[in-house]
């Protein structure tokens, strides 16, 4: 039934570019981007059980990567800008982790909302360096060599980059779900459910903590290389606290105790909050309201309420 | 014998409150050490020291030769001692296949694997399915842990402390919350199962005297922080004061059956 | 030497207000453990709330020397008025996990914001020099208005209250009980459902006067609701998360902090303020004051 599910969806974004206005395939492309950096998030978050109020700070990293590589480096290949910038997060996460690890809970989230708006602060303030509150310059990358010069921006995005960030999804998601049914992923699960028992059954918590944390860096700023190539540029408020405040909302909207939750999440969000921006300029207020009705009545998110809808199908 | 465990004038304070007062103890392979006494008598102290949790303020403690003290759970685990609680310690989420799992994958030490499939591993589901059985959780492997009722939870705490395969084994009341009819079962349960696991020795905290004059190799009696009688039941038994400083006045079914 | 005593006023003004702020969180978090990221949302209401009732006051021909009154008045109220029923709402999540309780006063700072920009609108508003209406004080060689003067005593009156009241009143005592351990209190008696509200609203007055007490000398925006939140966060860190005197001491630090970095090296301003936050959380997680946690 999932993988009916599965599929589908995947046809239905295949064929996305085609059928559908490029405005919509556009706001696929976020979409994606969050999607990524959901699945990374919610490894330290619904499989581990640390909440960090910090992860932009990642997706920032994968922005300004690319932007830094491709305006002020002159690195083209897609490929390299990702691993690149995915490494740059991984090397920042090891401090940042290495504090943050030792402590949980809501420690663990004042912790990572500071080091989110140190790297604002310096984003912001060094405008030598960072280009201060208007940021860097994105260009667009190539993929596997190939720049596509004959095509637009919109051309490219919709086209052969839409196709590449899809199958980019796909992959790292093979990849997380993997990773989650994997030995190390039940030591995990077994960290988030007692930490101390774990201990006792010979568990290293804090680094198993830490790899949990690099990997979610890791995601989080592939996602954030994608958003950047999209906007065409990189810019400090991507690592203000409220976007992070933004990941966990869409992780617990999609539903963070489920693999696909996140994903759905990405989704459901970026299209919500679109057409809240079209049809009001108090578009904050009503996605606010609806974090309150999940968090009060449907904590387990979309995919709770799918999962409950679908129970009471069968039954009738 | 060489000793497996042992503590040599352990003593631990805090601040002025004396907690341990020159605990000397050995514990050697083949047996089945009970640490009894009344509340506050530090066995709670010495358990902590004995599993490395706490480091004494004077004294040492060594397992297999080694000096443990303060080493934490997660070292202690791998040099092969595990420790069950009193106060049941489960993954509540996490169903009964899983929580017995996550012990034996942590003892081979293969836990960084990131790709492998933890459920299609043979050898690994066999082995869960093994300890299951000795404590009869066979029937609930698929169940989610906080499902279980309060006997198999703590069935389940100890069936993954012995997952580990580990030489000793420290069971903090074990039978506690349980009752009192399946108690016997339970303990004769253990005993056969570590034989068959490969358990070298256990260490028993318990309060239940029946229990303790069953199936103890020795006892150790503490009170107020010093070791008070160290002795088979049977010599242990028949000492009337060592009964009373320990027990009260339950004398009347143990003086008639030790 | 009179660079030095503004950038002390100004800290030591700023960390008048921050304290307010912070007292707030402390006792929610240290009764209640929750930390209420609307804080600052709480303040932003306050300090736009203030504005209004002050220009409401001086059309009805209140004399403009009356607006500090008017501005306690106002934080007073609005606290009493939104406090209980924010306090409503979180109690649908109170048995639940952390994370949740995080999420819904998240939830509240992206409503609040909009209902700011609703009521006021999307430009920053103040309240021109009224603060001249106080005049300045001099003291030695330096001259400081007065109405900074007046709010950093108003500060430090609250402190001393909210002290006595905690240390002194059968109210504070319960308080502090059921901080300490909250099952213990019911079974002694003490009606926790009314303790959390009141205790809420306590945290929301403390927030929303706050707010009210700067608006002379600072516009009241829409990024102050998010901003002031980090500055609020870094306080009850240094301090230590629950403790009343660690929010004191903790709210001095970063107000002088603050003023000394702008003066100096403004680039350093927020940085140097979360670099001490990360390092104390390194050190001493507890902060200044606080209990020691895992």
């Amino acid at each position: 039934m999932k993988l009916a599910f599965i599929v589908a969806t995947l046809l239905v974004l295949l064929a996305l570019p085609s059928v559908a206005q490029p405005y919509y395939v556009t706001l696929v492309l976020p979409a994606f981007a969050y999607a990524i950096a959901l699945l990374g998030f919610n490894l330290l978050f619904g499989y581990t059980g640390l909440l960090s109020f910090g992860h932009a700070l990642f997706v920032a990293i994968g922005a300004y990567g690319a932007a830094v590589l491709s305006s002020k480096l002159g690195v083209r290949s897609f490929e390299l800008v990702l691993l690149l910038s995915g490494l740059a997060a991984v090397a920042a996460a090891v401090p940042v982790a290495l504090l943050s690890v030792r402590y949980v809970r809501i420690f663990f989230g004042i912790l990572t909302l500071a080091f989110g708006m140190l790297f604002h602060s310096f984003l912001f303030k060094f405008y030598d360096l960072t280009g201060g509150d208007t940021g860097i310059r994105v260009l667009r990358p190539s993929l596997f060599g190939n720049g596509y010069e004959a095509l637009d921006k919109t051309a490219f995005l919709v086209g052969p980059f839409y196709y590449y960030c899809l199958a980019l999804l796909v992959a790292l998601a093979i990849a997380m779900w993997r990773i989650v049914h994997s030995p190390f992923g039940l030591h995990l699960a077994a960290i988030r459910e007692n930490p101390r028992k774990a201990e006792y059954l010979g568990v290293r918590v804090r680094f198993f903590r830490l790899i949990a944390f690099l990997i979610s860096a890791f995601y989080c700023a592939v996602g954030g290389t994608i958003l950047a190539i999209n906007t065409g540029q990189a810019d400090p408020e991507l690592a203000y606290w409220t976007h992070s405040g933004e990941l966990v909302f869409m992780t617990v909207l999609g539903g963070f105790a489920s693999f696909f939750g996140p994903l759905i999440g990405a989704f459901a969000f970026i299209f919500l909050k679109s057409e809240l921006m079209g049809a009001t300029q108090y578009w904050r207020f009503w996605l606010g309201a609806i974090l309150v009705l999940i968090v009060v009545l449907f904590p387990r998110g979309l995919v709770g309420i799918g999962q409950a809808l679908w129970t009471k199908v069968r039954r009738a | 014998m060489t000793a497996l465990i042992a503590t040599e004038g352990v003593s631990r304070s805090y601040g002025a409150f004396v907690a341990l007062d020159g605990v000397s103890l050995s514990i050697a392979e083949g047996e089945l050490v009970s640490i009894v006494g009344p509340n506050g008598a530090g066995k709670t102290t010495l358990v902590n020291v004995l599993t490395g949790l706490l480091e004494p303020t004077a004294g040492v403690v060594r397992f297999k030769g080694e000096d443990i003290a303060g080493i934490g759970p997660v070292r202690l685990a791998r040099r092969g001692m595990a420790r069950a609680f009193q106060l049941v310690h489960i993954f509540p989420a996490l169903t009964v296949a899983e929580s017995i799992a996550v012990a034996v994958i942590s003892q081979t030490g293969r836990s960084l694997r990131l790709f492998a499939c933890a459920k299609k591993d043979a050898a690994l589901r066999a082995r869960v399915r093994e300890v299951a059985a000795i404590f009869g959780l066979e029937a609930k492997l698929d169940s989610e842990a906080r499902l279980l009722s309060q006997g198999e939870k703590k069935l389940l705490d100890i069936a993954s402390a012995f997952a580990l395969s580990p030489e000793v084994i420290l069971l903090d009341e074990p039978t506690s919350g349980v009752s009192s009819g399946d108690k016997h079962g339970i303990m004769r349960n253990v005993i056969d199962a570590a034989g068959r696991a490969g358990v070298k020795a256990i260490i028993l905290v318990e309060h239940d005297m029946d229990l303790v004059a069953e199936y103890s190799s020795r006892i150790v009696a503490l009170t107020a922080g010093k070791v008070l009688a160290d002795r088979p039941p049977a010599a242990f038994f028949s000492d009337p004061e060592i009964i009373a400083a320990v027990v009260g006045k339950r004398v009347g079914k143990l003086a008639q059956g030790a | 030497m009179t660079a030095f005593f503004d950038i002390v006023i100004g800290g030591v003004f700023h960390a008048a207000v921050l304290f307010l702020v912070a007292a707030g969180l402390q006792l929610v978090f240290g009764v209640q453990k929750i930390v209420n990221l609307a804080c600052g949302s709480f303040y932003a209401l306050g300090a736009y709330f203030g504005i209004s009732a002050v220009q409401w006051a001086m059309a009805a021909g209140l004399p403009a020397a009356l607006f500090l009154p008017v501005l306690l008045a106002a934080g007073l109220v609005l606290g009493l008025l939104i406090g209980p029923a924010i306090e409503a709402l979180l109690r649908t999540v109170y048995d639940r996990d952390e994370a949740f309780q995080l999420l819904l006063t998240f939830a509240l700072v992206l409503m609040i914001q909009d209902v700011l920009r609703f009521f006021w609108g999307a430009n920053p508003q103040q309240l021109g020099n009224l603060v001249m209406e106080y005049g300045k004080l001099t003291l030695g060689t330096v001259q400081v208005p007065a109405y900074n003067v007046l709010v950093i005593l108003a500060s430090i009156a609250i402190a001393l209250g909210i002290g006595a009241f905690l240390q002194r009143t059968r109210f504070g005592r319960s308080l502090r009980a059921t901080a300490e351990n909250r099952e213990m209190s019911e079974a002694l008696g003490v009606n926790v459902r009314w303790m959390y509200a009141s205790v809420f609203t306590l945290g929301t007055v403390l927030g929303t006067v706050g707010g009210a007490l700067v608006v002379p000398t600072a516009a009241a925006s829409l990024d102050m609701p998010v901003e002031l939140v980090v500055e609020a966060f870094a306080v009850v860190v240094i301090g230590g998360l629950g403790s009343m005197r660690g929010a004191l001491v903790g709210a001095l630090i970063v107000g002088l902090m603050r003023a000394a970095a702008i003066s100096w090296y403004a680039e350093l301003e927020m940085l140097a303020i979360y670099l001490v936050v990360i390092v104390v959380l390194i050190a001493r997680p507890a902060g200044l004051f606080g209990r020691p946690v895992e």
